[in-house]
């Protein structure tokens, strides 16, 4: 081997040696490129997950000086997974019991087959000083419209609840005494995105709704 | 030279083999800066890849104990970190309260959670594999804690 090879590959071997050293460095450097708070905000970040995820967002944002807000978004199939895990007190496998599943002598799951065997219609509708309440089902959907009227017309609060029927179907279709969240959850993800919950008063504004958004708006 | 050339690419090989291993899983960071006279900044970056490998190292006593305290959350963390490895980049929580902000976020298959506060600034990144392998071996413990049936 010629002097100038045996240089060369001296040189070439020395290069290679400090370029390795270096990688080590060059992972870490990737590693803390991304400081604990550069990422951007909520609002800004796409999504990475699959299309067919659905997320459960619940949104409140406080009317007070300093503006409260807090966003939480769960994907549905992480709920579905977790919830089963989930067993203390009332809740078990998924379901949670309801002792008082005979309220004043109404048997909740006969109350709910009735409704889900029913024709589509207004079925509570009530009119009062402090309150208006309006609970129907319409095209599969169960409705719940309340107008607390208690606090004078300027601090109204209104809560509007819309869950299909299918929802609620497997919600009560464990047991008498139970109500089975998982089962729930795993029919609302079969659902188009929707606005499940929504209460404005004063004080707070609260929504739940469902997409396949992994951010909220 | 050639000699010379010969061990610097064999210590270098080595190097990167071992900083390869350990750093494949990622670091976990800790920073922690309250603004006040007397107040602490910790900056922590510990590969973590040791982490599992420093639970084989703990005394067991200490790792039972710990684990009979968590045992009845230890599934329920599982689950959550298993299905949230399917949500590498993904925002769970976000608080927003005047100057202060929580979040709660993946990124880039890590769990991150920043907290700014006027006063007191907390990030922490940690792979969500590393509490994966933790959650599993305090269960491990756990188990071999638990009265047999």
């Amino acid at each position: 081997m010629s002097r100038l090879t045996q240089s060369f590959l001296a040189r070439t071997a020395l290069i290679a040696a400090t370029a390795l050293l270096f990688l080590p460095l060059g992972a870490l450097g990737q590693t803390a490129a991304a400081p604990a708070s550069s990422t951007p905000s909520s609002s800004e970040k796409t999504t990475t997950s699959g299309a067919k995820d659905r997320w459960l967002h619940v949104r409140v944002v406080s009317s007070d000086a300093k503006g409260e807000t807090v966003r939480v978004n769960v994907p549905l199939e992480l709920a579905e997974a977790v919830l089963p895990t989930v067993n203390h007190n009332r809740m078990h496998d998924g379901k949670v019991k309801i002792e008082c599943a005979h309220m004043n002598d109404v048997d909740l799951k006969t109350l709910v087959e009735a409704v889900h065997n029913a024709k589509d219609g207004e079925y509570v509708t009530v009119q009062g000083r402090e309150n208006d309440v309006r609970v129907a089902k319409q095209n599969n959907y169960l409705i719940v419209h309340v107008l607390d009227k208690s606090n004078g017309k300027a601090r109204n609060s209104q809560v509007e609840i819309k869950v299909p029927m299918k929802v609620v179907d497997a919600l009560f279709s464990a047991g008498k005494d139970e109500l089975d969240l998982v089962a729930a959850l795993h029919a609302l993800s079969g659902q188009g995105d929707m606005e499940l919950v929504s209460v404005k008063d004063t004080d707070n504004t609260v929504r739940v709704w469902l997409d396949s958004k992994n951010v909220t708006e | 030279m050639l000699l010379l050339a010969k061990a610097a690419l064999g210590l270098g090989g080595t190097l990167v083999l071992a900083g390869a291993y350990t750093f494949h899983e990622g670091v976990i960071r800790v920073d922690v800066d309250e603004y006040r006279d007397g107040g602490s900044h910790v900056h922590m970056w510990v590969p973590a890849a040791a982490v599992p490998m420093a639970m084989h190292l703990a005394p067991k006593r200490d790792l039972k104990h710990g684990a009979e305290h968590a045992r009845e959350f230890l599934p329920v963390a599982r689950a959550i970190i298993k299905e949230m490895k399917k949500y590498p980049n993904a925002e769970f929580v976000e608080v927003l309260d005047g100057a202060d902000h929580v979040r709660i976020r993946t990124h880039d298959g890590k769990l991150q959670i920043d907290v700014d506060e006027p006063g007191e600034k907390v990030h922490v990144l940690c792979p969500l594999s590393t509490i994966d392998d933790v959650t599993r071996e305090l269960e491990a413990n756990a188990r071999a804690d638990a009265p047999a049936a």
